[in-house]
Parts: C-alpha cells; sequence; structure tokens
C-alpha cells in the first residue's frame, strides 16, 4: 500500500487552485437569484420596476421576462423541470428569477427590491402526517421452501425485535456553495460550475438550451465537496448560462449558503419499522423491514432505505418494502451513502438490539450472520473479509473492555459505553476512458472527465500512472475535470477509483506501446530498427536506455498519446460490495445528557488501497460526517410554511473539529481480482455508512437509553 | 473606525488605501463591498473563500494586523491604513510556510475550500501560544468548520507545525 501526499496539495494550501467562483472573465457581470418565500402556489406578479432602476442593473429575469429553457431529457436525482418557465411554486426557496448587474452588491441589493405577489396554497409539510398515505414502490420477499410469509417467518424464531427508527431530513452543507461562472466566444460556451462530473453538465445545458452538445465545454478541476449535492445541475447553471448569451457578456452567479439549503436539494426523511427474528443461538431466520422515506414534488428521487437489509446479513427470510411521502419541499436528492447511510442506522441499531435480548455481544451476532454469498441473490461475494474486520477493529479498539450490562460504566460525571456496527457499501466497475500523454519534459499528463471532490482521484491517477510507466509520482500531472477530455466516470457512488483506475493502466500502457512504436519507427530515434522495451520510464535497448523525455527531445516529438477505454465490469455470477466494521467509545454527561463520541476505529475492507493517506481521509470524513448524522444534523421542515427553519451553517450544526475525536483507520487491503487487476473497489460512502448505528449503540451501552430518532441530542437522554 | 478620514465621492463610492501581502491598493468601492468580496472580486485574490458570508464557517479568515479577522464580517471600508495577509502572502519566495508543509504532510484536507481558513487560522493559533494540548488545538480551531471532515489530521499538522 502506498502513502502519498495529495498532488494537488501545493496549490491547494496556497490558494492557488481555482473553483468555479474563482474566475474572473473580463466584463464580467454578476448575477444573484431570487427565490420564492411561499412553497407552494402559484406567482401572481412580480414587480421589477423599482429594481429595474437600482445602480448597475442590467436584467432581470422571471417568469413574466423568462430566459428560455427546454425540459430536460432525464432527471438526474435534480429537478425534472428548468427554471422561471412557468409561474408554478412547488418549495420555499425555489430559483423564481435572476437579477444580473454589474457587481455584486449591486446584484444583491436590487434583487431585495423585487416584490413577489403569490396565490399561496398549504403545502404537504409533514413526513410524519403523510406516512399514512405513503405510496408504494415495490416489495421484495425472499422466503425459504414452504414458508408462506415474513410474519410466519417471524414467528417461528425464538426470540424477535420490532422497533421504528426515523432520521431527519440533512443536507450536505459542501463547503464550496455551487457557482457557475459562463462565457460565450461566438456560439461556443466555456462554464465553469462546481460538479461532480463535467459530462453531466454538457449533457443537461445541451438538453435545456437545445445546443449540440460539442458547443459546450465545461471545465472544473477542484471541486470544494460534494457529497451527492453536485452531481446534478441545478437552477443557477442553466440561468446563469442563457442570460451570459442574452446579454453577451460573462456571468457570475455564486448561490448564497442560505440559498443552497434549497436550490439545491437535500437528503430526504426516512422510517424504517425492522423487525428482526433469531434462534437461541443468533441465527437470523427472519428479516424484516419496510422503509419509507420523503420526496419532493419536483422530482422522482427518493431513498430506499430498507434495500440494505437485503445485503447484509444472512437470513432464509428477508422481507423489505419502499414507500415514498410526497412533500412540497426542495428537491430530494443523492447524499454520501444514499439509502444506505440510513438503512444501517435501523439495521444495526436493531441487530444491537437483537444481541442485546439474546444475552449476545453484538460483534458475535454479527460473525454468526456473516454470510458468503448475496442473501437475497445468493450470489457469492467477490471478495469478503468482513469476519476479519471484526477481529481486527475488536483488537486495535479494546472491544473485550466493554460491559455487556448498559449503563455501568463512568468516568467522573461520564456515562462511558462501547458501540459498533458494520460499515457496509455496493461496488462496481463502469466504463471509462483515459488519454495518457508523455511529453519531451519527462512528464507524463493523465486526463479524462473524472472529478476530484476531495476524494484524492487526482492523486490516485497520479499513483497508478507512475507506478505504470516506472517514474516518480511527481512526474504525473493528473488532469481532471474538463469535458474536453476523454469520457471518465464521474463522482459518485464510489465508483471513481474502481472505474476510472483501470483505465488509468490500460491507458499508460497503450502510451508506452505508442513510445515504444515511435523509437522503434522514427528515423533519427537511436534505437531504429531493434528490439525495445520500456521500462522504469525509459526506452531500453540490450544495455542502453534513454528516458522517455529525452528520447522525444531528440526526436523533436512534443508528445506521444494514447487513449485507452476500459470496460463495465462483465462479471455476473458475483456480486460486489465493501465491507468494513466501526467501534466507538460514547461518553454521555449524567448531569446534561451531552454525548461526546471520544474514540474511534473503523476497519475497511474495500480491496486494493491506492493511496493509504488519501484513502484514511476518506473514511475519516465519512466518519466524521457520521457522527454528524448522529448526534447533530436535523434539517427542520416548518409544518406550517414548509419552509426550512434552521437554513443556515449557524442552525443547521455540523461536526467541529473540538467534537471530533483522534480516528484510527485500518485498511485490509485485499484485491477484488473478480471486479479488476487492480482490485480496487470503493471508500467514499463506505466510512458513512453504519456510523450512526455505533454512536446510537455506544449511547445505549453508556446509559441504557435506545434513541431510534435522530439526531441523538441530549434533550432525549435527560 | 473613524470614517470622517475616508473620502466619500459624489458616486457614493469609498475610497480604501491598505496593504494586501505587502502590496498597497487603493480601491475605490461601494461602501457596502465586504473585505473578502473585494479580495476576491476587485483584487482577484480568490485564494479566501466565501463559504457562508455570514461568519458562520470561517473559510474566509485572514490576519489583519496580524490577527485573525473573519473578512465577510468586515467591510473593506474598515482596513483602511491596516494591513492584511491572506493565504497567498503566507509562503515566502517559494517556501511554503511550515503550517502549509505540514497539512500537506498531514493530510489535513481533502477538497481544500476550507483550507486557506483553516491555515490562517491555525498560524494565528500558533502565534498566539496557547495550542498547548489537543483539546486546545481542537477548540482553538473550531471556528473552522471542514465539511471533508479533515479535522484529526487538522489537529496533527498544528501540531507538526508547533514542534
Ligand atoms: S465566509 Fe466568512 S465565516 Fe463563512
Ligand atoms: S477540506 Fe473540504 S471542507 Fe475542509
Amino acid at each position: 500500500m502506498r502513502s502519498v501526499d495529495r498532488e494537488d496539495g501545493p496549490v491547494k494550501v496556497t490558494g492557488a487552485a481555482t473553483y468555479a467562483a474563482d474566475h474572473h472573465p473580463d466584463g464580467l457581470a454578476y448575477g444573484y437569484l431570487l427565490t420564492s418565500t411561499v412553497a407552494r402556489g402559484t406567482i401572481l406578479a412580480m414587480d421589477t420596476a423599482q429594481a429595474e432602476k437600482a445602480p448597475g442593473v442590467i436584467a432581470i429575469y422571471t417568469p413574466f421576462h423568462p430566459l428560455e429553457l427546454r425540459p430536460y431529457a432525464k432527471e438526474e436525482n435534480g429537478e425534472l423541470t428548468p427554471p422561471i418557465q412557468n409561474t408554478d411554486v412547488r418549495y420555499y426557496g425555489q430559483a423564481i428569477g435572476l437579477v444580473v448587474a454589474e457587481t455584486f452588491e449591486q446584484a444583491r441589493d436590487a434583487a431585495a427590491l423585487v416584490s413577489t405577489r403569490c396565490d399561496a396554497e398549504r403545502p404537504r409539510a409533514s413526513f410524519t402526517d403523510g406516512l399514512p398515505s405513503a405510496v408504494g414502490t415495490s416489495v421484495v420477499d425472499v422466503l425459504a421452501d414452504g414458508v408462506s410469509s415474513i410474519d410466519e417467518a417471524l414467528d417461528a424464531g425464538d426470540v424477535t425485535v420490532t422497533a421504528t427508527y426515523t432520521t431527519p431530513a440533512e443536507t450536505h452543507v459542501a463547503m464550496e456553495p455551487h457557482a457557475t461562472v459562463a462565457f460565450w466566444t461566438g456560439d461556443q460556451v466555456t462554464v465553469h460550475t462546481a460538479t461532480q462530473g463535467v459530462r453531466l453538465v454538457v449533457d443537461r445545458l445541451s438538453e435545456t438550451l437545445a445546443m449540440d452538445p460539442a458547443r459546450f465545454r465545461v471545465i472544473n478541476p477542484y471541486v470544494g465537496g460534494g457529497f451527492g449535492n453536485k452531481w446534478d445541475m441545478w437552477p443557477h447553471t442553466p440561468l446563469t448560462v442563457a442570460a451570459a448569451r442574452a446579454l453577451g457578456r460573462p456571468v457570475k452567479t455564486v448561490l448564497t449558503r442560505e440559498q443552497v439549503f434549497t436550490v439545491v436539494g437535500h437528503r430526504p426523511l426516512t422510517a424504517q419499522t425492522v423487525s428482526l427474528s433469531a434462534a437461541r443461538d443468533g441465527t437470523l431466520v427472519a428479516v424484516k423491514n419496510d422503509g419509507v422515506s420523503s420526496k419532493s414534488a419536483s422530482n422522482g428521487f427518493h431513498e430506499q432505505p430498507a434495500n440494505l437489509s437485503l445485503a447484509l446479513y444472512g437470513s432464509a427470510n428477508l422481507h423489505v418494502s419502499r414507500k415514498a411521502v410526497t412533500l412540497d419541499v426542495p428537491a430530494t436528492t443523492i447524499m454520501r451513502a444514499p439509502g444506505e447511510s440510513n438503512g444501517s442506522f435501523a439495521l444495526e441499531s436493531a441487530l444491537d438490539e437483537l444481541a442485546g435480548e439474546l444475552g449476545m455481544d453484538p460483534v458475535d451476532l454479527r460473525r454468526k450472520n456473516d454470510t458468503p454469498v448475496h442473501p437475497a441473490t445468493g450470489l457469492p461475494w467477490s471478495s469478503k473479509h468482513l469476519a476479519e474486520c471484526y477481529t481486527v477493529g475488536a483488537e486495535r479498539f479494546g472491544w473485550s473492555r466493554r460491559s455487556p450490562r448498559p449503563g455501568t460504566v463512568t468516568d467522573g460525571d461520564w456515562l462511558v459505553g462501547l458501540g459498533m456496527a458494520t460499515a457496509t457499501y455496493g461496488a462496481g466497475r463502469g466504463q471509462a476512458s483515459i488519454n495518457v500523454r508523455l511529453r519531451d519534459d519527462g512528464r507524463a499528463v493523465v486526463s479524462g472527465t473524472a472529478a476530484d471532490l476531495g476524494t484524492g482521484q487526482s492523486t490516485v491517477f497520479a499513483v497508478l500512472a507512475a507506478d505504470r510507466l516506472g517514474i516518480p509520482v511527481g512526474r504525473v500531472v493528473p488532469e481532471l475535470g474538463d469535458s474536453a477530455t476523454p469520457p471518465a466516470a464521474n463522482a459518485g457512488g464510489s465508483g471513481s477509483t474502481s472505474t476510472n483506475g483501470p483505465a488509468v493502466q490500460l491507458a499508460a500502457d497503450a502510451a508506452k506501446e505508442a513510445l515504444v512504436k515511435l523509437a522503434t519507427e522514427h528515423e533519427k530515434s537511436p534505437f531504429h530498427g531493434q528490439e525495445v522495451t520500456f521500462s522504469a520510464g525509459e526506452v531500453r535497448s540490450g544495455g542502453d536506455g534513454m528516458p522517455f523525455g529525452e528520447l522525444l527531445t531528440s526526436l523533436g516529438v512534443a508528445a506521444v498519446e494514447a487513449t485507452a477505454t476500459s470496460p463495465r465490469n462483465p462479471v455476473r455470477d458475483h456480486a460486489f460490495r465493501s465491507f468494513g466494521a466501526h467501534f466507538c467509545e460514547v461518553r454521555v454527561n449524567r448531569w446534561t445528557g451531552e454525548p461526546r463520541v471520544t474514540r474511534w476505529s473503523c476497519v475497511v475492507d474495500a480491496g486494493t488501497i491506492v493511496n493509504a493517506t488519501t484513502a484514511r481521509s476518506q473514511i475519516v470524513g465519512g466518519v466524521v460526517m457520521g457522527i454528524g448524522q448522529a448526534l447533530l444534523e436535523d434539517l427542520r421542515i416548518e409544518p406550517e410554511t414548509g419552509r426550512f427553519g434552521n437554513a443556515t451553517m449557524a442552525d443547521y450544526l455540523v461536526p467541529i473539529n473540538a467534537d471530533i475525536p483522534p480516528i484510527d483507520v485500518e485498511f485490509l487491503n485485499y484485491p477484488d481480482t473478480l471486479l479488476s487487476d487492480l482490485g480496487a473497489r470503493g471508500i467514499g460512502e463506505l466510512g458513512n455508512v453504519g456510523a450512526a448505528a455505533a454512536v446510537a449503540n455506544a449511547v445505549h451501552n453508556a446509559t441504557g437509553k435506545r434513541i431510534r430518532d435522530l439526531p441523538i441530542t441530549l434533550d432525549k437522554l435527560l | 473606525m473613524d470614517l470622517s478620514s475616508q473620502r466619500q465621492a459624489v458616486d457614493g463610492q469609498v475610497e480604501v488605501a491598505f496593504k494586501v501581502n505587502g502590496t498597497a491598493e487603493r480601491l475605490r468601492v461601494d461602501p457596502r463591498t465586504t473585505l473578502l468580496d473585494a479580495l476576491r472580486e476587485r483584487l482577484q485574490l480568490t485564494g479566501t473563500k466565501k463559504g457562508c458570508d455570514r461568519g458562520q464557517c470561517g473559510a474566509c479568515t485572514v490576519h489583519v494586523d496580524g490577527r485573525r479577522v473573519l473578512s465577510c464580517l468586515t467591510l473593506v471600508a474598515m482596513v483602511e491604513g491596516r494591513e492584511v495577509t491572506t493565504i497567498e502572502g503566507l509562503a515566502e519566495d517559494d517556501q511554503l510556510h511550515p503550517v502549509q508543509r505540514a497539512f500537506i504532510e498531514c493530510d489535513g484536507f481533502q477538497c481544500g475550500f476550507c483550507t486557506p481558513g483553516q491555515i490562517m487560522s491555525a498560524v494565528a493559533v500558533l502565534r498566539e501560544g496557547h495550542a498547548t494540548t489537543d483539546a486546545q488545538i481542537r477548540e482553538a480551531m473550531s471556528g473552522n468548520i471542514c465539511r471533508c471532515g479533515a479535522y484529526p489530521a487538522i489537529v496533527e499538522a498544528v501540531k507538526q507545525a508547533r514542534s
């Protein structure tokens, strides 16, 4: 396992990395969104007269004076309809206009002068009220021979637990607010926009502006966090691009933090009723999970949190259902480990409850139900070392010190508890193309449309190419986030390294071949007509070697390059998933009920780890977000107004430095050779899954209180 | 703050003279302009980031006369005659500041968007001299949110730069 410093470290610590909003083309004008202040209804009128007269104002676009945008061809976890094409208001904080002015201050202040009259209706804004009328999408039943229903199977166990677990809406709060800068040159447009995939932006823009994709160049090498929130394109982007075209000058629109809470999507609320039934020895005989998610009226995405119950533990009988409650709220979208994060909170809490009922150690119960095959499909796992994660984690963490009796360990004013949970996330490999260019300066440029949201993807490119070419990592130049490069995987679903990594290796090999061909065929080449090989960055023949940069320079060739495509994973007879185990210590203040996470160990089985340095940060980041999910995060919808009541960074709490203990991460690093020769699965979501349940289980161990409704705030512990 | 010393132009703009990273700057600005927006949009010093524009995240942290300040809560007119240091001014002669080096070596960031603010805070925290325990470092660095969750590595970086 290599440990390499982030290749983009120097530009990120000096402020030289250019994020979308950092671009400043000449003649730039500033856009500022207008947003709705009711959650449902129709806009009757927008009075822009005063704003139009305000200093510096260039244009104001509203549904009554729109920029024409066509409907999107498909939904990518975002909104179905482009902004300001009609007067419908579907949620509070919806983009209903764009003010463009000479400066940011002028645009913002003019926006405040626009008054909007709406015919408002009462919104559907309570998930709880909507639960009885939730609409089902599908049900999966896997029943043993002779068993007629999941409830019959549940009755057959010796011990059964049933409980309902609920999670609030959450939001990503990536530190970089969404921003778009667009400028046109003739009928070509260059767009800098915060995105998890420049190709997605090209697709959406070409649909909504009804233009050939070839006319868009989207460039965005640095992304200030995404977590799912920068997957689809949101309303400010087409508005900014269209305004720049209409006005004939560059426009920059940066969402305010308050707008980020509503204009782009959030993680839906969920409720899961879980029943587990086991034999005395802990063997699960039935698992039932009825899961419900909220869903915005503006789009189709909702979580399917119960699904995880089909994939994690062996049981002869499984049942999962998925329903959704439609609300008049901003778009519901993917957020780190969509479905599985919330799904694991319920399932892993339920396992802990079952362990308590059985009088079994929670690790032993999980070991007992560890399965070499996918529980629902019966396909063998490609490479699963979950049992080793438990063993190694228990050892590193000191799990044996856990008292089986809750509420019995104290340290001064603090009740101390230990908890654990399984981590997991699905894995796969898609198709990706990558270009490798060997340059006469001895550097290798690796390019593709992939994105590095902070994941370390660009450093992974550098490491893989360097190893393949036998050159130092520092001589590889990764170029990500440019739509003009070959189509690689967008950043999402923990699929970047598993998909792009093999393509980087193939492209490096192809570039080596191209260089060898040049060396033997170029008339001026010292290797002309000879048998040559390429190793350690050199073209070699017999005892002679020449670094590729030197060879290219001597031939007057600036570069040789090759593009290679790595195909989708063809394997159909195995199931693929990453696994891990979380162990944590929580202290709860006996007087105030304040919960603090004080220790953490996580052991990861995610296939080959290409770069331990950045991989560790990915897992830590997932755990930190899980601690937020467990203890802090709660995007509150006001039931009367449909407004998010805490849409600021001061009110929507995320973990701060003082909330986070040291986090120990260990990688097992077994290559998953059925997935690819590289053997890497994915790690972006894995650390997040199970983390909240581990905290909840530790809280129970500390206090004897089982909190089934996130977040676990101190009022619930008093 | 003495605003009377500043000339108010007829068009409602104000003139501000201050130093940024050692360079004298003179700007005519809309009086509503924050130091953050002046740095980013007027001086094209975009290393300083806007995460919230409300004093809630720390991404915009810079030094004014050596003290850490949230540039989004500071009108540029308030830094008349003062010395501002941003992330771009930390490295000397292409030599990274020890805190910058420590952030790279400890992997004290992921996306890097909070990083300029984290580093400016860390430099000041070390100068303030009370970051002697891990708990103190965590507390002193808690005005800077990192949604990527690089906190443990940030603590390590501050410790490494301290020694
Ligand atoms: S941008 Fe200044 S504190 Fe967030
Ligand atoms: S590194 Fe991404 S927010 Fe801190």
